[in-house]
């Protein structure tokens, strides 16, 4: 069976392609051009025991290429095996927790997609996989707005529900997956086709339904468990239809204890809703919204507070203050009393000095009159100045009804404080004990006399016989392994340190090179010298030009070597950074100019000599190895960032580039 | 509706001075003088557990620390360091071999130092060569009440890249703030428990910073 294409070595057109065994052969030189090909249909064959499907089935997930027998040797190093052993797994297991929550299929595909999204960004790491899949089948669950809490889950799986829970939320937070929250009224037909209500089972349900709803205008169900709420309607509901179900029977429906129960249904009789009768509850839609209530009791427990405070410490304050405001207002009388009198005096003397006593009393009167009246304007002109100032500001909490969104830009702002942190944390500080106010026998009473320390140690002795045992026996074993010669073990490095705040962007790129190097590719000193000349780096620029030397030889050797082993396509792609580097050396222009035009023969030149020679691959074995592995990928992005750094550092001279071009030259 | 914030401060000699000053000095000017419903009250935060670390910069042997005094106690089976208690200020310290010590439990800033150093000096009296390094406040714990019910699932929708509600797990809404870094608990009556903190202004930031969010998750 010829086809199309042309064999690789021989440039034969006679290809033998065979489904049974899966492979294409050159029938000139006897070449295996391809192994293991994927066809859509299945063939059978007649065996000697009977029919048997010809090659083996390759799964939609596979990424190709050899599947687990046989050819494991030529997978090394690839690493795709091992990710797809571990999705096949997982989908096995999802598939299997979710036949056991009676989901279908459909949710077992959207949990393995999540699956997928946590590995692919390492969050499996360091996780059961237990807890992972629960946590992506529950993942599933709520986006889907499945009835399923997230104790059936943990249920089934055999693991705690809290674990669970945090798996859930780390993932989901990860995930940038905004989860709707729970909605009690989602479980109320789930709990209620379990209480064995027959044909009502609608009908109370709905009843119950409206209980919830009822419940979440009022606020009960924020900060509380949906099933607790659930029990609560679903009790009343049931003995609304007349039914006789006991709290032991919700309480075996909705797992939760019986004081929780009794707390929603109390809670649920204090609200207006809960005083109407059955029919009244039934057509009756109470406007007003109900405080949560905790709110509520937690403003009762205020008012109590403050009564008693009113009781104990304000009468003392009150009565001084009263007294004091007394001798104030006497005071102030007094003196307007003596001015007023005096006036009238002088009045009285001018005209009659009938009634001196029964005026004065009148005038009293008159100018007590005076001051509560104007004591009522200056309240009242408080009392409509303060509800102007309350006013816009309810507009404007209505007017924000959705509520304030978080406010990044003030989050990736660098404070003052941080930096002052940044600063003081370079200072050293004092190490002596200051003890001038501290009260010495005080402290004495704390420390023993001898013979009571004594005591302690025996008592201490006995209580901890056991674990000083264990540890003179782990002491004994340590010394005899030590002796033996075993080596001791090593701690396990933390994958990753914690990169503190830093004070500016080029800093912070330090830090931030310095955990972890991106490529080989990039030169990492040019980046310093780059950075330097911002004037926000200081030092390293006179020790990094020296080994600078033996990197960019390599790294120009080092790309068409690598070019070979790949992929026929893509060689242009990668050569193509090795001739345009611009270097600043004053040699480099000469070249250049030779370069722009005998670009494709020096390719071709340049690339067979570098493969001979062995010298230089068994130099560049060991980095090569360590590259491969890492950065494959990213290969061409560092690169081109690496030429663009060049052609800004080009402005400031250095020799040292030079030698990396003198070589090429050679070729 | 306004808010005075404001760190409630013990002070023993508040009492005193009352006395012998004219009481209106002691009154708060925001305060009205009579207080009938809790809304007049001001927004009081509460300092609630401080804290601290330091170093003593010397090995513990941990068998004498434990049989020489008499408030500490010491089951290396169950906890690797002794754990010692003092009256006054009312205080914890965890003290481990390296010579290490965290002191908890103190209610503010003074008492988490006054504290600190009382252990050392304690371990001090026991013969050790001590200094007193690195004192560092590494947790300020508080709570406030703003005295209004919260909207949790509208918060928690708007801000789900910040918080998380689970009621199935927790009753309050968990709020991980990114600047001032610290968490919020904020529960639906308005009952905020602050933690993470490094020092008051964190958390005087912080509040800044919620009160306002807080205020427009209202629930009228």
């Amino acid at each position: 069976m010829s086809t199309g294409l042309k064999c690789r070595n021989c440039g034969s057109n006679e290809i033998e392609e065979d489904n049974a065994r899966g492979d294409r052969v050159c029938m000139n030189c006897g070449s295996v051009l391809e192994d293991s090909l994927i066809v859509s249909e299945v063939q059978f064959e007649e065996m000697g025991h009977g029919a048997a499907a010809i090659g083996q089935f390759v799964s939609a997930e596979s990424s190709g290429g050899a599947t687990n027998y046989g050819y494991g040797k030529f997978q090394v190093g690839s690493g795709t095996e091992s990710r797809e052993v571990t999705i096949k797994k997982a989908k096995r297991d999802i598939t299997l927790l979710c036949q056991q929550l009676q989901l279908t299929q459909h949710y077992a595909d959207t949990a393995l997609n999540f699956f997928k999204m946590a590995l692919h960004r390492h969050l499996t790491r360091g996780r059961k996989s237990t807890h992972i899949y629960a946590a992506c089948v529950y993942m599933t669950c709520r986006t889907e707005g499945t009835s399923h809490l997230l104790i059936d889950i943990s249920d089934v799986q055999q693991i705690c529900s809290y674990e669970l829970g945090r798996t859930y939320l780390k993932l989901s937070h990860a995930l940038c997956i905004n989860i709707p929250s729970v909605d009690p009224c989602l479980y109320i037909m789930r709990f209620a086709n379990r209480l064995q209500l027959g044909a009502k089972t609608h009908e109370v349900s709905m009843t119950a339904l409206r209980i919830v709803q009822r419940m979440k205008k009022d606020c009960m169900h924020s900060g509380r468990r949906p099933t607790g709420l659930c029990g609560a309607a679903l009790l009343i509901a049931a003995r609304m239809h007349e039914f006789s179900r006991t709290l032991a029977d919700v309480i075996g429906v909705v797992k939760i204890h019986e004081s929780t129960l009794r707390k929603r249904l109390s809670e649920f009789a204090e609200t207006p809703s809960g005083g109407l009768t059955l029919e009244e509850f039934m057509t009756v839609d109470l406007e007003r919204e109900q405080d949560p209530p905790s709110f509520k009791a937690a403003r009762i427990k205020d008012r109590e507070l403050i009564q008693n405070m009113g009781v104990h410490e304000l009468t003392e304050l009150q009565k001084e203050i009263d007294a004091h405001l007394e001798k104030d207002i006497g005071k102030y009388t007094d003196s307007l009393l003596r001015k007023a009198s005096k006036r009238k005096k002088e009045e009285s003397a001018q005209s009659s000095r009938s009634q001196p006593i029964s005026e004065k009393e009148l005038e009293m009167e008159e100018s007590i009159q005076f001051i509560e009246a104007s004591n009522a304007e200056v309240i009242k002109e408080f009392i409509t100045s303060n509800t102007e100032d309350s006013k816009p500001q309810a507009v404007m909490t209505s007017a924000v009804i959705e509520g304030l969104r978080p406010d990044i830009e003030a989050i990736c702002r660098v404070t003052e404080s941080e930096l002052a942190d940044v600063e003081r944390a370079k200072q050293p500080a004092e190490t002596e004990l200051f003890i001038d106010d501290l009260n010495d026998e005080e402290l004495d009473q704390y420390v023993l006399t001898e013979q009571e320390a004594d005591t302690k140690l025996d008592m201490w002795k006995n209580l901890n016989a056991e674990f000083l045992r264990e540890q003179q026996e782990r002491e004994e074993r340590l010394a005899k392994e030590r002796e033996e010669g075993k080596p001791e073990k090593k701690k396990r490095k933390p994958r990753k340190k914690v990169i503190g705040p830093s004070s500016t962007a080029g800093e912070a790129i330090e830090k931030m090179l310095q955990e972890k190097k991106i490529s080989s590719k990039i030169n990492y000193d040019i980046l310093k010298t780059l950075t330097e000349g911002m004037g926000t780096l200081t030092g390293d620029s006179e020790s990094a030009p020296e080994p600078m030397k033996p990197k960019t030889l390599e790294e120009l050797e080092q790309t068409p070597v690598i070019v070979e082993e790949g992929p026929i396509s893509s060689k242009n792609s990668r050569d193509k950074p090795n001739y345009d580097m611009p270097g600043p050396s004053r040699k480099r222009v000469k070249v250049e100019a030779a370069l722009s035009v005998t670009q494709s023969e020096e390719q071709l030149e340049a690339k067979p000599e570098i493969a001979v020679e062995p010298d230089d691959l068994d130099e560049e074995a060991e980095a090569d190895e360590a590259d491969a592995d890492v950065d494959v990928d990213p290969e061409p992005e560092p690169e081109a960032t690496l030429q663009d750094m060049l052609n800004q550092g080009a402005g400031d001279e250095d020799d040292e580039y030079g030698y990396g071009f003198d070589e090429e030259e050679e070729y | 509706m306004q808010f005075h914030f404001k760190i409630a401060e013990p002070d023993p000699n508040a009492s005193a001075l009352t006395t012998t000053h004219n009481p209106h000095s002691a009154l708060q000017p925001q305060q009205p003088a009579i207080l009938t419903e809790p809304k007049d009250a001001q927004h009081e935060i509460k300092l609630q557990n401080i804290v601290a670390t330091f170093s003593v910069d010397c090995e513990l042997d941990l068998k004498t620390i434990n049989s020489r005094t008499r408030n500490s106690e010491y089951t290396p089976k169950r906890f690797r360091g002794v754990i010692m208690r003092m009256h006054s200020p009312r205080c914890t310290a965890l003290i481990f071999r390296t010579g290490k010590v965290i002191c908890t439990g103190a209610r503010n800033e003074i008492e988490a130092n006054m504290g600190s150093r009382k252990f050392a000096r304690i371990l001090q009296k026991l013969g050790f060569p001590v200094k007193f390094v690195d004192y560092k406040l590494q947790n300020i714990v508080a709570t406030v009440d703003l005295r209004f019910p919260i909207r949790l699932e509208n918060l928690n929708q708007v801000h789900g890249q910040f918080s998380s509600y689970e009621p199935e797990m927790f009753p309050g809404l968990i709020y991980r703030m990114v600047k001032p870094r610290l968490v919020l608990l904020i529960f639906v009556n308005g009952k905020v428990v602050f933690t993470g903190a490094k020092s008051r202004k964190d958390i005087m930031d912080c509040l800044e910073a919620i009160s306002p969010i807080l205020l427009s998750f209202r629930k009228t």
